[in-house]
């Protein structure tokens, strides 16, 4: 086989197997299933969306918002997939750090594994076959994420449905305050990790605020929408800062 | 009423699109990030047992398994039925893809759990996910063996340790603006504050749970404290308005 001549259980050269064409042909997979389904989902809310009184232009707009405040999030986490490449090689780290998963899960998850097998990320134990060992393992706990999606939302559609028949406020009020609550408790968490924890929530939240204050007083939608790139750089810096003192 | 009727069947037409060609993509998309390691286990030549994937995917269980399940019903309301399938293949739901659905909303000025939210968040999650693949090629897959040598480590480290502070602080800001309800707002405040330095300090496996427990109770307190006078109204308004639920 192709690959014979790299592979050897015991190596630590990670990036012989973890770089493979057959690796490279699963993580453009996944992209080009990203894509279709994004474009098919684009088709469905502009032909939907003149029928329930949203414009073209709406959708658009809502795609542009959508694009660039994730800009700020989107760099962050090439950053980070970018100092792990040498741990999980390209292909991986495309699929399981910079899509399906998150970060800290999936580097949680692969650790996780290694020591399952009495090995470490990165050490002089972790060879080819704790690689393969702790991919497969990333890749069985995200795939429950997405089984567990595809079983549950039908079901919950079935719950939503009854649900706004009998009582249609609850949808006015339950979804938003889920969303603030969703973020409140992500960001509380955040503070008693540590005192730069806490610079670099005060410091974005502050720069938030007076960002929605200008966009506010100028009356300019744009700010809006690249408030958040714009918060989490300028916070970034600060928070390098504070490191550093 | 004919108009109803339409409203009616459109609704019908992007629920079944979106829920049909949704759980197909995911289908492939599942199926493309387990044969990466079923290769690498079966057929590369590794020497990797049965067994000691067991072993790991039962230690993996262990911490993250209801979590598999808790996290979809934690996001299903924020998120919709529809981008549901987008959000859990995507990736990066807290950190990306709720911001940018929320922004979208606030930008249009649609409320979620309202279908022309649910619109807005679908095209939202699309421009995010445009942005986010665009971004995750060039820069981690054709540049990222370059990048790595010449971005200075101690950076790589602070965005690392602080990416996640860092976006909730403003995230939240922009929820409680958006949103305009402080009464939610509050609620969420106190939970989240029971959660953080009183539950969670309590047990590590408390912790694990935080997120689902703080949005749930966030969520039942809302409603049950929630301003009547305001919502009988909306209500009201509602009966007269598109149906908001999905219509099959």
């Amino acid at each position: 086989m192709y690959l014979a001549a790299a592979v050897d259980n015991n190596s630590t050269d990670i990036l012989a197997v973890a770089n493979s064409p057959f690796l490279w042909a699963c993580a453009i997979g996944v992209f080009l299933v990203i894509v279709i389904q994004s474009v098919i989902y684009m088709k469905a809310a502009q032909v939907a969306a003149p029928h329930i009184g949203m414009t073209h232009q709406e959708i658009k707009t809502s795609f542009r918002a959508g694009a660039i405040s994730a800009l700020g999030p989107s760099l962050a986490v090439v950053l980070v997939a970018i100092a792990l490449l040498t741990v999980f090689g390209t292909p991986a780290v495309l699929v399981r750090i910079g899509l399906i998963g998150s970060v800290s899960y999936e580097t949680a998850a692969a650790a996780i594994a290694a020591n399952s097998a009495g090995a470490e990320l990165g050490g002089p134990t972790y060879t080819q076959a704790v690689f393969g060992l702790a991919l497969a393992a990333m890749s069985l706990g995200g795939a429950m994420w997405m089984i567990a999606t595809l079983i549950l939302t039908p079901l919950l559609k079935r719950g939503d449905s009854a649900l706004r028949k009998v009582n249609p406020a609850i949808m006015l009020v339950v979804p938003g305050a889920a969303m603030v609550g969703a973020f409140m408790v992500l960001g509380l968490g955040e503070l008693p990790k540590s005192w730069i924890h806490v610079v670099a929530f005060g410091s974005s939240a502050v720069i938030m605020t007076v960002l929605m204050i200008i966009a506010k007083r100028v009356d300019r939608p744009w700010i809006k929408e690249w408030a958040l790139g714009i918060a989490i750089i300028l916070s970034l810096v600060i928070t390098h800062l504070a490191t550093r003192v | 009423m004919p108009e109803s009727t339409q409203i009616h069947e459109a609704l019908g037409v992007f629920d079944k699109t979106t829920s049909r060609w949704g759980r197909i993509t995911m289908i492939i998309g599942l199926f493309f990030s387990l044969a990466a390691p079923a290769y690498l286990v079966f057929f590369s030549g590794l020497d990797i047992e049965l067994s000691g994937i067991f072993a790991a995917f039962a230690a993996l269980a262990a911490v993250f398994g209801v979590i598999w399940i808790v996290e979809p019903l934690t996001y299903y309301p924020i998120l919709g039925a529809s981008s549901m399938y987008q959000a859990f293949m995507i990736g990066n739901i807290s950190n990306k893809l709720l911001p940018a659905a929320m922004i979208a909303q606030s930008t249009i000025g649609v409320k979620p759990g309202t279908r022309k939210g649910e619109l807005a968040s679908v095209a939202a999650i699309c421009g995010a996910a445009a942005v986010h693949l665009t971004s995750l090629f060039i820069f981690v897959g054709l540049l990222g063996t370059w990048l790595v040598s010449v971005i200075p480590a101690d950076i790589v480290q602070t965005v690392q340790l602080y990416i996640l502070p860092t976006v909730m602080g403003a995230v939240l800001i922009q929820a409680i603006v958006s949103q305009k309800s402080p009464r939610a707002a509050v609620i969420a405040l106190v939970v989240s504050l029971i959660v953080v330095f009183v539950l969670s300090p309590l047990s590590p496996k408390m912790a694990l749970f935080s997120t689902a427990i703080a949005v749930i109770s966030t969520a039942v307190l809302a409603w049950v404290l929630r301003d009547r006078q305001k919502t009988e109204v909306a209500e009201r308004a509602a009966e007269e308005t598109p149906p908001e639920g999905p219509v099959y």
